[in-house]
């Protein structure tokens, strides 16, 4: 371990190019989420030096007490006793030592996950939607939880098997040659034999687990999607096509794993045999030894053959766990790699950040380095364990915002070679209620991310009472906003949790309130622990109309001064959504609010109707207007009742 | 755990042969010692050159020999842990097809898709692991103090006072840590359940401000995980300095027996060698069974989640012997009602309804009124709780499932569509019955075609490159309206003879929507149509509507009657209709 320097290092995070810090940097950036542990990490090496030592010395001591034991009558018992009260003190010692290597290794192993799993989650946080929705959810659990679970695994290995494994091989060595130099010569010859054996193997197996893991994953993909619509498929009488469809994956799936099972695990009994066979050439060489130089001097006696036939038991061993662990230390290395390129995502741009913009290209530079400086803190860790945005609870600066929306010129587009919102300008007075209408994929939902800043504008501006949203921090514009989006999201918890989510503090009494202004309250009370009834996040027996009027109670309960509601009523029967509405504009007296619908019951008496069309604004005005124009307004509205 | 172990018995000869093999290997190795012994006696005692080099190759050819058994015996623990696992993961699989959606409710599909895979995966590793060492370590704990026995009574006694001790360190340390290892597993799920739950909600976290609450609560969930880790990881690692410890101390007390007896010269110092490598044998296979046991814990836990699966008999029995009703009605409510499992009240109270062939019936009602569990009822997707449904005569109990299904065309609230083309999502409609492979009747293009037209999806087809577009998972590449109108050309292929929407086109935009209604109309194969919809303009032509509030009906007739008698309806209508009336 080096150290010395400080944990947090702002150039090196910034300096350091991405593809070096890729490649050759994850042993590096694994070795830094480690330095926090440096001093037990040191206390664990040293301590596994002494296992080793002290495992390796016992047959020693035993191998000295069989050589006082030669004979009827050639027994030294004074010796033989003295060496048998050293074991059991060394045996003790030793088992402590080991017991205290693992409790360190488990604690700096956890700790490190631990860390790790903080830390990504944090930067999750921080990572703007453009990244997130590009993203499937499971593949960024995966890495959350089970790449950052393969790392631990890996990581808990190395620590146990890679490192006392290699001072075992020295260790033995050294006690080898200090023995008999010319059988640890046999030894060091014919063991790495095993290693080449194991890697042959393993080069050839390569491909089937490739291939297994390929099939596993098509296999857990159909499973995903066909029991994950169980209901359809059941609706469509298609049992039986669907278990023939999985029965040919899963056939597939017997005949590579069988392949990458049996071939992966000749590498044992390989190494064995070669092990084996190492075995016998000791056992040969030391008792012709033994026999030649009986009654000399320099007798090599069998005391000593014992203790070397254990030790090239003991060398041996660690070649075949290394074997095994080196792939697995190498996996560990492959998911480390995944994580820290989440972690190397860069974050959303840091609120404030454009507050000296004068021009556009000042905006771009300011969103490289805060992607740079991002990176860097997921290096060094300490920074980023100081909390999100101190300010992002606290509401109050809400209660200043009136509720003027303009949008300026405003340019935008998911991707970058085709067009979507061109030069759009829409102002929204305070209090007044704005219905964007159109056909599917005409930028409605876009402008929604927007308004909420889940996506920066490409061009020109969107402003909140003049100001331009840029220059507010996220929290701010957000706790100006209440959305209720098409996609109810409920998470797993009870009704009253799900309701106070935008304000924790919430007495029942006014919970009680917004539900019943948003007619949630009567079936809520039927339900078995009413408010404390739990729900999963599927939101489990609720219709899709009783979700929505759940989002709905959320949002009435913190009466914030601006509105979007994206189709927030389209499951909703128009009798309570008519009561909702009425109950929505007396709370609402004076806020600005954003509709998105396409039922007419819900935008008719919107005070601003935008028809969009490809991402522009094609007619403006209120529903009388509108259709005494006679555009496309009116076209879709007459459509209604052309029967 | 008998059931699952049922699928086991095609591969007997391989669960057999496999740990015997092994065994067979083991007792190889323990002829080690003896062969050791054999030459410091024999060959170094009576300096027998050619006797040490006899035996040194026999060591070598021991090695051989174990090779051969144990990579025999790989293949068949391979064999039978693959094949086994692949029976399973059919059983369950096929299992699952039967469970009726009650059930399916119930469980939950998450957990169903975890245990097909990680669940499937830790048995098929723990099995194969199990054949392969379960009965290796205690066999050579055993049979080193067999041979030592031949060696020397006396001392073997040392190897039967240890044994004891050592499984009792074993085992202790194994049901310590069991219920710890599951406590961990649940609390790494609880992290997990945060994490997907944080990226599904992303927006609205984020519109709440949420992202500090959701780090710090995240974090306290990991902490509590960490804890659990490290709890356990003190336990479990007393193991191995433990039966270290003992087993050291059976070899101190063993090699004082060994001095004393061979002072008296009733041993030789070649056995006192080879006792002690007995008991170093045993110390080595003590630290792999430890592992082991580790890892057929945990499939145990998961083995048994399988089970509780398999272990549901529920499914949708046939009860041919129901009795029927007016054949010339295609469907007929009889007093049904439906309340849900666990729910406090009914879904559905009483519903009795007449409909004739080809007729229209609009279904309205608010928000929880039980319009899909109404319509729900008519595929047998859920079964009354009280009363009967009966179409064509014939009560839905009394059909086969699939039979019954196989009339009908379903478009569910929630449109889903299926990774592959356009034309593979459609032919799911296709007529046929279950099992036919692929589809028995042979859909046409054109066909296909005048479903997608009548269902106004010709633009979605157009816009995805015609039949051959395709579809992702879960249909995310198309938007929500262009998902309802392929699946309605979906339930059309099949020209059921019922047509059930429920509530299928509130992602259209109005002159769609009216343009659906008028070509389901115009169909030449005159379906009876079940329309769910919230807007009273959607059902007014309809034959007969359903009006419903809060699982009762309150309403039945046809529009013009419904304004007349029906409050509820009247007051649904007003919501839609408020100014024209005014006009």
């Amino acid at each position: 371990m080096k150290q010395g320097s400080k944990i947090q290092d702002p150039g090196s995070g910034r300096s350091a190019a991405p593809a070096a810090r890729r490649n050759g940097g994850t042993m590096k950036r694994v070795l830094k989420a480690l330095r926090p542990y440096r001093w037990l990490i040191l206390l664990s090496i040293l301590f596994s030096a002494a296992t080793v030592a002290l495992t390796l010395y016992i047959p020693v001591l035993v191998g000295r007490a069989i050589d006082h034991i030669l004979g009827p009558r050639q027994v030294d018992f004074d010796a033989v006793w003295k060496l048998l009260l050293t074991i059991a003190l060394f045996a003790v010692l030793t088992a402590l030592v080991q017991w205290l290597v693992s409790v360190i290794n488990n604690r700096v192993t956890y700790d490190v996950v631990r860390d790790v799993r903080n830390r990504a989650f944090r930067h999750l946080q921080r990572l703007p939607l453009s990244y997130l929705d590009k993203q499937s959810v499971g593949s960024i659990v995966s890495q959350i939880i089970t790449d950052v679970d393969q790392f631990a695994d890996g990581l808990l290995l190395g620590f146990t098997q890679l490192f006392t494994g290699i001072v075992t091989i020295l260790g033995t060595l050294g006690f080898m040659l200090s023995i008999k130099p010319l059988i640890a010569l046999i030894v060091i010859v014919l063991t790495p034999l095993s290693f080449v054996v194991a890697k042959f193997i393993a080069s050839h197996t390569h491909s089937y687990f490739l291939e297994q893991s390929k099939t596993r994953a098509e296999q857990t993909a159909f499973v995903d999607e066909l029991l994950g619509s169980q209901k359809v498929v059941k609706a469509f009488g298609r049992e039986g096509r669907s278990v023939a469809d999985f029965d040919a994956i899963n056939g597939r799936l017997e005949k590579t794993s069988l392949k990458a099972i049996f071939f992966s695990s000749l590498t044992n009994p390989c190494t064995r045999f070669v092990n084996s066979v190492v075995y016998a050439a000791v056992v040969l060489t030391g008792a012709l030894l033994c026999v030649s130089t009986a009654g000399t001097t320099a007798a090599f006696t069998v005391g000593s053959l014992s203790a070397l036939l254990a030790y090239a038991n003991q060398y041996t061993k660690p070649f075949n766990e290394i074997s095994g662990v080196v792939t697995e230390f190498q996996n560990a290395l492959a998911c480390a790699g995944r994580i820290f390129a989440l972690m190397d995502e860069p974050a959303e741009t840091p609120d404030h950040c454009h507050s000296d913009r004068s021009e556009e290209s000042a905006a771009r530079a300011c969103d490289t380095t805060a992607g740079g400086r991002q990176a860097a803190a997921g290096d060094g860790g300490a920074d980023s364990s100081t909390p999100l945005r101190a300010a992002q609870n606290d509401s109050t600066g809400s209660s200043s915002i009136r509720g003027e929306v303009s949008l300026d010129d405003v340019s935008f587009s998911y991707d970058k070679s085709k067009s979507l919102i061109e030069k759009l300008s829409i102002t929204a007075q305070p209090g007044q209620r704005i219905a964007i209408v159109g056909p599917t994929g005409c930028g409605k939902t876009t402008l929604i991310n927007l308004l909420m800043r889940f996506y920066d504008v490409d061009g020109g501006a969107i402003r909140v009472d003049g100001t331009d949203i840029r220059d507010m921090t996220r929290a701010a514009l957000r706790s100006g906003y209440g959305m209720v989006l098409q996609d109810t999201w409920l998470r797993s918890g009870t009704i009253r949790e799900n309701l106070t989510l935008g304000k924790p503090d919430a007495t029942d009494a006014e919970v009680e309130a917004a539900c019943r202004a948003a007619h949630a309250h009567s079936f809520i009370r039927l339900l078995p622990q009413g408010y404390d009834t739990y729900i999963s996040e599927d939101g489990g027996m609720l219709s899709q109309g009783q979700k929505q009027l759940l989002c709905i109670a959320r949002i009435m309960l913190c009466l914030p001064p601006m509105l979007i509601l994206d189709e927030a009523t389209s499951s909703i029967d128009t009798r309570t959504e008519i009561k909702i509405q009425k109950a929505f504009a007396n709370m609402m007296q004076g806020r600005t609010s954003f509709i998105v619908a396409h039922r007419l019951s819900t935008i008719r008496e919107a005070d601003v109707i935008l028809v969009m069309k490809d991402g522009r604004v094609i007619e403006v005005g209120n529903h009388d207007s509108l259709l005494a124009a006679g555009g496309f307004y009116a076209n879709l509205y007459n459509s209604q009742f052309s029967n | 755990m008998r059931k699952l172990f049922s699928y086991l018995k095609p591969y007997r000869k391989e669960c057999v042969l496999g740990p015997l093999l092994k065994l067979a290997e083991a007792t190889l190795e323990l002829f080690v010692p003896l062969i050791v012994a054999a030459v410091i006696d024999r060959g170094i005692g009576g300096s027998d050159n050619g006797y040490i080099m006899r035996m040194s190759l026999l060591l070598a050819g021991l090695g051989l020999l174990g090779l051969v058994f144990s990579v025999t015996a790989q293949y068949f623990s391979a064999r039978a842990a693959v094949g086994f696992v692949t029976r399973l993961r059919h059983a369950l699989y096929a299992q699952v097809q039967r469970f009726p959606y009650a059930t399916l409710d119930r469980i939950g599909i998450p957990t169903l898709i975890t245990r097909m895979s990680s669940d499937m995966n830790q048995v098929q590793t723990g099995l194969n692991l199990t054949l392969r060492l379960l009965l290796r370590s205690p066999f050579v704990v055993f049979g080193a103090m067999v041979m030592a026995f031949t060696i020397d009574t006396t001392a073997a006694l040392w190897f039967v006072a240890a044994i004891p001790v050592l499984a009792l360190v074993v085992f202790g340390v194994m049901l310590l840590t069991m219920p710890m290892y599951k406590r961990v597993q649940e609390r790494l799920d609880k992290v997990l359940a945060i994490t997907r739950e944080n990226l599904n909600g992303v927006r609205v976290l984020r519109a709440f401000r949420k992202e500090e609450a959701e780090c710090r609560s995240f974090e306290t969930q990991n902490e509590v995980l960490t804890a659990a880790q490290q709890r356990v990881g003190r336990v479990s690692s007393l193991m191995n300095p433990l039966t270290y410890i003992i087993v050291n101390l059976a070899v101190i007390l063993l090699i004082r027996t060994g001095a004393i007896r061979v002072n008296a010269g009733i041993l030789t110092q070649g056995a006192v060698v080879a006792l002690y490598n007995y008991m170093s044998q045993i110390l080595v296979e003590l630290i792999k069974l430890a592992n082991l046991i580790i890892n057929i814990t945990k499939s145990l836990a998961c083995g048994k989640r399988i089970q509780n699966i398999l272990d549901i008999s529920d499914e949708e029995r046939v009860h041919a012997e129901l009795p029927g009703g007016d054949p010339a009605l295609r469907v007929e409510f009889d007093h049904a009602a439906l309340r849900y499992q666990g729910a406090a009240g009914e879904a559905l109270e009483q519903v009795t309804l007449r409909v004739r062939p080809g007729q229209v019936i609009g279904v309205i009602g608010g928000t929880g009124s039980g319009k899909s569990s109404f319509v729900n009822l008519i595929p047998r997707f859920y079964e009354a709780t009280s009363g009967r449904v009966l179409v064509d005569g014939i009560d839905v109990r009394a059909m086969e499932p699939a039979a019954l299904r196989q009339k009908i065309g379903v478009v569910p609230q929630k449109a889903v569509l299926f990774k592959g083309t356009i034309r593979e999502n459609l032919l799911w409609g296709a007529p046929g019955r279950d099992g036919a492979l692929p589809s028995a009747l042979p859909v046409s293009d054109e066909a296909l075609m005048e479903a997608v037209r009548a269902a106004q999806a010709l633009e979605v087809v157009a816009a995805k490159g015609g039949l051959d577009g395709e579809i992702e998972q879960f249909g995310r590449n198309l938007s929500g309206g262009q998902r309802q109108r392929l699946t309605i050309a979906r339930a059309l292929v099949r020209k059921p003879e019922i047509l059930i929407l429920d509530d299928s086109s509130s992602a259209l935009d109005f002159a769609t929507d009216a343009a659906l209604r008028k070509a389901l109309r115009a169909l030449d194969y005159s379906p009876t149509i079940f329309f769910v919809a919230q807007r009273t303009s959607a059902v007014r032509h309809a034959d007969q509507i359903v009006v419903l509030d809060e699982g009762k009906l309150v309403g039945l007739g046809t529009h013009e009657q419904l304004l007349e008698t029906c409050p509820v309806y009247r007051e649904i209508h007003e919501s839609q209709f408020r100014k024209e009336a005014a006009v």
